[in-house]
């Protein structure tokens, strides 16, 4: 390999240090960007070889710190095995290489009249070996579920660097244990996915988007509410505050949404066409009976993606508003979002923080915004503790603390607020058995043992 | 202050209007160096980090990897438009380069083209000697003689772009058919705008003949073109290439030379120059020609911009295929997308085909195929092949840079294909229609 794909000068070394959570810093020794497999197989085993371990790097998208490097470790980053191998419109299937951006498999896959369902705010940057890692879903995810659904079958660098092949659509049903199951979500943590086959669906009949606009985030989620009562399954629903939609609207992604309402409401529908016109007055009368202030729906294509441009780069255009951020993430039950809300932005006052809210409502998956300066220490530490008290309110709530972004290194501390010793430990084994010499991004998820 | 903490400095100053990158990399897969090399040093997010890292004073601006990076970057800036967080990529590269030349002289061609440029009879010998070595087929000679591998490519190259630019005859063989009559021509406009014409420097040397369409077609849409006198050079390849002391001092008799002229709109058919212009009062910022920076840079005008403001006028049948290619300084740069394709719609018989990719750098940016033959040449294939796979016979692109850039490639293949720019079609259009004739014109 050339040295512009061995990188181990410290200063350009810098570049790698944090991934999209800034609030980590630290370089690797090197960064090694394997163009094959049998690169990338190379390189793990004479990595492994020095005992030395191994940090399994994508976009560097991902929100908490999992292709942070390790100290003393190696990052192998995938951006160069980007080739979407094949494409089987008849089977439904493609197989792809790890570093292929999410939405590079959407455009493809449409040539077919296909589309793949997950479908991250990130898609446009993100790889599939990082939603692979990630588990990682997004807004449509309400109605098509995460990435583990689609993924059929992988093929894995281990430790040392031993190649496995595991499931594959053509030995469907699976026998034996899952694995595919078990290394989707992983991250990082059990092995390097070297090649992805993910199941693909034919693209929708119709689709019909509706905004909802709200004086509030709980008029919003209440209107959330009566939509699922009333037995609808949207594809997605998706609410975004004051705050975030200035911030949209501020940027290269304005997309028309109102810049003084409280919160806006976005419900897609899609499907056969019939019945979907239906679909969209019911849901309209629920925005209206939550105290909707305006509803609009369009099947103007244009329209449609603006509205989708503006909520998914509602996190970067944050950046407008203060240098630094963090994406918290979290779920709770969707009926308790109304108070839970109202907690986040009471402890968001308290810490005198500003926090602005985009969430994935339909599955109760929250995102507070927490904006801050990282060269002020004292708010960084408001953070710190202002995070800390929204995980537990979700927890107690009967939620957990990542919906989809991934424990990493930042929710690791959060760990033990969820699950008990027991489970912790059965977790640690199973890695232990795709990973026994723990040399695949050591000391990221499971926290440190408690102190005897 | 040490040297590291002075140039970091001059950095910081824009640090927080233009840096409010979030990290998030949305700008990676819209990076041509990026997505080739893989290399997220090669990323805008990347040269963003190593700029922050030389405000905070963690990287010497005189470091293999600071100069490297930045210098490798095309500044096609189609990293903007993409960016959430509204970064202003351009400038800051602006910056960067500027810094990281003052602790490191760059490299020599760059040095060299800058000196050359920066003074009016530099200029003159240099699109002279240019302009011979084209005419008298030297330059077209030399490409074919000379091998592509070594010290040799990267002169083979240079040649093949100074080839490049001579006229394509291609269309003088392309007659409509029967039936394919220019369409009934309502009154020709007469009261236009009043415009000044930037003729530019390299323009102005090796495409006198796309000024000289130029005029003629702003003229037949009713504009009052207000001769100017020539050898100007607007500052831009000193503003990308990192000295901004030169190409402020460029811009300030611009300014003036313009201003003076008191026109409704500076014209410009440069792309690169014109984004230059329209942001000359970010480059003059702090200096008291602003006001009147701002002043002019809100008249300039790309020419393609003007004429779908106008509505251009329908000219005769040109049947042909035209492949269109976006510049960078006109799409990410001034945001401009659909007026060039809005002024060959107004040429009947031409069947516009978009490049796949017209949105990606053609890896032209300024002499980048000469001060990076590898990466550059692998760029440029890519373009060549893009626009070879349109099946047309002509490639149209509103910048003299990427006229050069796609033209020499396709040379050096033996292809056959032929470059123009947009309003050359046009021109060509409205001779066949007898827009020009004087007779009927006047
Ligand atoms: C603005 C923004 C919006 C986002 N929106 C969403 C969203 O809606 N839904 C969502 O789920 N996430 C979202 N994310 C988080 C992030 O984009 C996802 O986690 C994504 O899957 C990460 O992909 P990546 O390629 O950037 O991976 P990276 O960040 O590079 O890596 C993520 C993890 O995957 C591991 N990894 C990477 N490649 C491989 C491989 N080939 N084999 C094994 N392990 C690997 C890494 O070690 C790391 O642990 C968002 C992020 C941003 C910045
Ligand atoms: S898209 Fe903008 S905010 Fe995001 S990493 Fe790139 S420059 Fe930074
Ligand atoms: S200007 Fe072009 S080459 Fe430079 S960082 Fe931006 S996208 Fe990449």
């Amino acid at each position: 390999m050339g040295p512009d794909h061995v990188v181990a000068d410290p200063a350009r070394l810098l570049v790698y240090e944090s991934d999209g959570l800034t609030q980590y810093r630290q370089a690797p020794l090197a960064v090694v960007l394997p163009g094959t497999t049998d690169e990338l197989v190379e390189v793990v085993r004479a990595v492994h070889g020095e005992g030395i371990p191994v940090v399994p790097r994508g976009a560097g998208t991902g929100l908490s710190g999992g292709a942070l490097p390790v100290e003393g470790s190696v990052v192998v980053g995938t951006a160069r095995l980007n080739r979407i191998l094949a494409l089987d419109p008849e089977n439904r299937l493609a197989r792809v290489q790890p570093g292929v951006v999410n939405s590079r498999l959407g455009v493809e896959a449409r040539r077919h009249g296909l589309h793949y369902a997950p479908d991250p705010s990130s898609q446009s940057a993100c790889t599939l070996g990082g939603n692979v890692a990630e588990n990682s879903g997004g807004p449509h995810c309400l109605k098509y579920g995460v990435t583990s659904r689609y993924i059929s079958g992988l093929t894995v660098v281990l430790g040392g660097g031993a190649v496995v092949e595991l499931g594959g659509a053509a030995r469907d049903p699976a026998t034996g244990l899952d694995l595919v199951g078990l290394f989707v979500g992983s991250e990082g943590c059990f092995g390097i996915a070297t090649e992805i086959e993910v199941r693909l669906l034919p693209l929708p009949g119709g689709v019909r988007t509706l905004l909802g606009i709200f004086a509030s985030v709980e008029d919003a989620a209440r209107a959330v509410t009566g939509i699922v009562a009333q037995g609808l399954l949207p594809a997605a629903l998706e609410i975004m505050d004051g705050a975030s939609i200035r911030a949209v609207e501020a940027s290269v992604y304005a997309a028309g949404y109102p810049t003084d309402a409280g919160a806006a409401l976005v419900v897609e529908f899609d499907g056969t066409d019939a019945g979907l016109d239906e679909d969209v007055a019911r849901a309209v009368a629920c925005c209206r009976e939550a105290g909707a202030t305006d509803v609009q729906h369009t099947d103007d294509e244009g329209q449609r993606t603006r509205l989708w441009q503006g909520r998914k780069k509602a996190f970067g255009a944050m950046g407008r508003i203060a240098p630094d951020l963090l994406v918290q993430d979290a779920t709770v039950p969707r009926t308790r979002l109304p108070e839970v809300l109202e907690e986040i932005m009471a402890i968001g006052a308290r810490y005198d923080l500003h926090v602005a809210n985009v969430f994935h409502a339909g599955d109760g998956n929250l995102h507070p915004k927490i904006l801050f300066d990282r060269s002020d220490a004292d708010e960084l530490a408001r953070v710190e503790r202002a995070s800390r008290e929204m995980m537990q309110v979700c927890v107690d709530a009967g939620g957990t603390i990542t919906g989809e972004h991934g424990v990493g290194v930042d929710k690791q501390k959060y760990m033990r607020l969820v699950h008990g010793e027991e489970e912790l430990a059965a977790m640690s084994a199973v890695g232990g058995a795709f990973d026994p010499r723990g040399l695949f991004n050591p000391g990221k998820v499971l926290p440190e043992p408690e102190p005897a | 202050m040490s040297e590291v903490g002075i140039l970091g400095q001059a950095l910081a100053e824009h640090a927080d209007r233009l840096m409010p990158c979030v990290h998030c990399g949305f700008c990676l897969p819209a990076c041509p160096t990026y997505v080739r090399l893989g290399d997220e040093a090669d990323s805008p997010r990347g040269r963003l980090h190593l700029m922050g890292a030389v405000v905070e004073g963690r990287l010497d601006p005189a470091s293999d990897a600071f100069r490297v990076h930045i210098d490798r970057c095309l500044g096609c800036r189609a990293c903007e438009p993409v960016c959430p967080s509204g970064v202003e990529y351009g400038a800051l590269l602006e910056v960067a380069r500027d810094v990281a030349a003052r602790a490191r002289p760059p490299a020599l061609p760059t040095r060299l083209l800058l000196r050359i440029f920066g003074s009016r009879p530099g200029r003159a010998l240099f699109l002279g000697v240019g302009a011979f070595l084209r005419n008298t087929g030297l330059a077209s000679l030399g490409a074919r003689a000379l091998p592509g591998w070594g010290p040799f490519r990267s002169a083979r190259f240079g040649l093949a772009m100074l080839a490049s630019t001579e006229r394509w005859e291609g269309l003088r063989w392309i007659r409509a058919t029967e039936g394919q009559e220019a369409p009934e021509d309502p009154a020709p406009p007469t009261t236009g705008p009043r415009v000044a014409l930037l003729t530019g420097c390299v323009q102005e040397g090796l495409y006198d003949r796309v000024n000289q369409a130029t005029a003629r077609v702003l003229e037949a849409n009713g504009c009052q073109v207000v001769a100017m006198p020539g050898g100007g050079c607007c500052g831009a390849l000193h503003a990308h290439g990192g000295d901004l002391e030169t190409a402020r001092r460029l811009a300030r008799t611009e300014v003036r030379r313009f201003l003076d002229a008191d026109v409704d709109h500076v014209v410009v058919n440069a792309a690169g120059c014109g984004a230059t212009m329209k942001e000359y009062d970010e480059l003059l910022g702090g200096d008291p020609a602003e006001s009147d920076a701002g002043a002019l840079a809100r008249r300039v005008r790309d020419v393609n911009e003007l004429l779908a403001e106008l509505g251009p006028r329908t000219g005769a049948p040109v049947p042909c295929r035209v492949a269109v290619d976006h510049p960078c300084h006109l799409l990410h740069a001034q945001g401009i997308r659909q007026a060039p394709l809005a002024v060959l719609k107004a040429v009947p018989g031409a069947e516009v085909r978009l490049v796949e990719d017209a949105d990606e750098c053609c890896g032209g940016a300024g002499i980048y195929g000469i001060t990076h033959p590898e990466l550059g040449g692998r760029i440029g294939a890519d373009k060549v092949r893009s626009v070879r796979a349109t099946e047309c016979e002509v490639v149209a692109t509103a910048n003299p840079g990427c006229m050069m850039q796609i033209g020499a490639g396709l040379r050096l293949q033996g292809a056959p294909e032929g470059v123009m720019h947009p309003v050359e079609l046009l021109d060509v259009s409205y001779r066949r229609a007898g827009f020009y004739d004087e007779e009927r014109d006047g």
